[in-house]
């Protein structure tokens, strides 16, 4: 179990959270840049002193207000940074193997067949791709005996197939081991499809902690709901409803979700279907339909899919104490 | 849009311009570096030198050179190689303040190092008495050459050593501490390997000044005579042509070193 309760400050920030990883669960910090993420992973680490609180893991403090103090090299963390660091005077099977007896050989070539690194064992490892060395730094990281795996924005410069297959190489090994995992990232979907649990972080701060599908069906207020993919909100009176541009269907069902009348102001193709942007009220509201949009200036209905409600202060309501005006 | 063929020959004019341009200002440099050392060559012939260094005692000085440039380079790696790596890390309070006090020492004219030294290491000091309780002396004597080379080569040594140490990523130093390096194996492992070209450097360019040390010599150790101070007697008691073999003794155990580092720097940064 992976247990933290820090304050750490930076120069532009405090950042102060709360939260539990167990063992073999995966808990992903969702937020954008800036938001802390990379210095609750540090902290963890133990590269970042924070200034009051306590981080514990397997059951050992390993930093605390009251005088525990465990040195980064001693507490057996596999982290992987947005840097891979790999060792430029080593080449790929000497960094695979620098730790040494905490390296496992039977991990390694589980790894490097998983992540395609067999032809570049022998290759100087200054001489790799970005996207490379990055597959190498998580080799390396995941070969080692660890109690925690720390993941730091690690899908940049992967392409599609290669995140899929890293996403659950890592899931194989952290639920193998037993091992708490955190994943941090500014791309909602890799968080969503790599988590057990989902946190989000803006400014610091830990905003909502739920399950990927919670956290985005039920935003805890109306800054998760922006973060998440919320673009759009339809003022009503008592607060404003979130509409996901995903989560709109054409047409007036007021079984499923609220109905939003409205008028074309533009259409554009997006992916294999069409984003239209409809003006309601005062509002400009953002959807993505499977079919083509009707011209600009043509009256449209559309119905938000149980779309979450926000009081004046931007806190989650129930939605049945809102009135669209 | 496809170049014109005249602008592509026009391009490739002034490529083949600026290259010979380039050769051209390389030769006058080297001209004018090594004037003076083709001049010493151009002046002495086999049978010069033969007489000169075959005289009694007259390979004294080259062994005196070399036991205390070799001890001031030890001094320097032992003491000064920590203080670099403690300046690079900002680990001592006050860095700044270090390396203005070591450029001070390094732009001061080394005859005023040499009476500055005086007062500080000379009979009439504490020092220069704590020194003489011991039977020892820090001036004129090999204790005394040693001391004088270390100033002068010192200030060289730390702030290349200190810029070798800064130049490894220090990311790479909390990567090998979170693959389990305690500090001691991650200067092993990582940090010497990784700015052993800049150390390379670093001891070559000491090596060099303490070798070739006189100003603060010719103050504080007139005595034993290594090959620069050889080479200012004969000069003064003979003439240029006795001194020129000694002259060309000195390149010779002073260059190879720093010229072996450089080569061995260059193609190791080029692997890295």
């Amino acid at each position: 179990m992976l247990a933290l309760d820090i304050e750490v400050h930076r120069r532009d920030l405090t950042v102060a959270v709360a939260f539990d990883v167990g063992p073999g669960e995966r808990f992903a910090l969702f937020g954008p840049s800036g938001a802390g993420k990379t210095t609750i992973l540090e902290c963890v680490a133990g590269l970042v002193e924070p200034r009051r609180g306590s981080v514990g893991l397997a059951g050992r403090q390993l930093w605390s207000s009251e005088g525990a103090r465990v040195p980064y090299w001693e507490r057996k963390v596999a982290l992987v940074r947005q840097d891979p660091a790999l060792f430029p005077h080593l080449s790929v099977r000497q960094n695979l193997f620098y730790a040494g007896d905490r390296v496992e050989p039977a991990t390694v070539d589980r790894l490097v067949s998983a992540l395609e690194l067999g032809r570049l064992l022998d290759v100087a490892s200054a001489r790799l791709s970005g996207g490379q060395a990055r597959r190498v730094a998580l080799a390396r990281a995941l070969a080692t005996s660890y109690r925690a795996v720390l993941l730091d924005e690690p899908y940049t410069g992967l392409d599609a197939s290669l995140r899929r297959a890293v996403t659950s190489l890592v899931i194989e090994e952290v639920t193998g081991r037993g091992a708490p995992a955190v994943l941090v990232s500014h791309e909602l979907a890799e968080t969503q499809a790599f988590a057990d649990r989902l946190g989000v972080i803006d400014g610091g701060r830990l905003l909502q902690v739920g399950t990927p599908r919670e956290v985005v069906l039920r935003p805890a207020c109306r800054r998760v709901a922006e973060l998440v993919g919320y673009r759009s909100f339809v003022a009503c009176a008592g607060g404003e409803l979130g509409v996901h541009p995903e989560r709109v269907m054409a047409g007036a069902v007021p079984g499923a979700g609220v109905v939003l009348s409205g008028v074309v102001l533009a259409g554009r193709p997006s992916g294999v279907g069409f984003e239209v942007d409809l003006e309601v009220g005062a509002a400009v509201v953002t959807c993505r339909l499977d079919r083509d949009p009707a011209p600009a200036g043509t009256a449209m209905e559309v119905t938000a899919l149980d779309p979450p409600a926000f009081g004046p202060d931007g806190v989650l309501v129930d939605p049945g104490r809102l009135v669209l005006r | 849009m496809a170049v014109p063929s005249h602008a592509l020959a026009a391009r490739a004019s002034l490529r083949r311009a600026s290259s010979v341009a380039s050769l051209a200002g390389a030769g006058v440099v080297w001209v004018v570096l090594l004037g003076p050392v083709i001049a010493l060559l151009s002046h002495l012939s086999p049978a010069a030198v033969v007489r000169s260094l075959g005289a009694p005692g007259a390979l004294g000085p080259l062994a005196v050179s070399l036991e205390a440039s070799a001890l001031s380079l030890a001094v320097l790696v032992v003491v000064a190689t920590p203080l670099a790596y403690l300046l690079a890390h900002g680990r001592l309070p006050g860095v700044r303040w270090w390396e203005a006090g070591l450029l001070v020492s390094l732009l001061m004219p080394p005859l005023v190092i040499g009476l500055l030294l005086v007062f500080m290491v000379g009979p009439a000091t504490p020092i220069g008495g704590l020194l003489g309780g011991l039977h020892l002396s820090a001036t004129n004597t090999f204790l005394a050459l040693v001391v004088a080379e270390v100033y002068e080569a010192a200030p060289y040594y730390v702030l290349g050593a200190e810029a070798a140490f800064a130049s490894v990523d220090r990311h790479l130093e909390e990567q090998a501490g979170l693959l389990g390096d305690p500090p001691r194996r991650v200067m092993r492992r990582v940090t010497l390997p990784l700015a052993a070209p800049g150390l390379a450097t670093a001891l070559a360019t000491g090596w060099a000044r303490a070798i070739g040390a006189f100003g603060a010599v010719i103050i504080i150790a007139y005595h034993p005579y290594g090959l620069p101070m050889q080479i200012w007697t004969t000069l003064d008691e003979t003439g240029l042509a006795s001194a020129l073999p000694f002259a060309l003794v000195l390149l010779v155990v002073a260059l190879p070193l720093p010229l072996l580092a450089y080569g061995w720097s260059a193609r190791a940064r080029a692997r890295h």
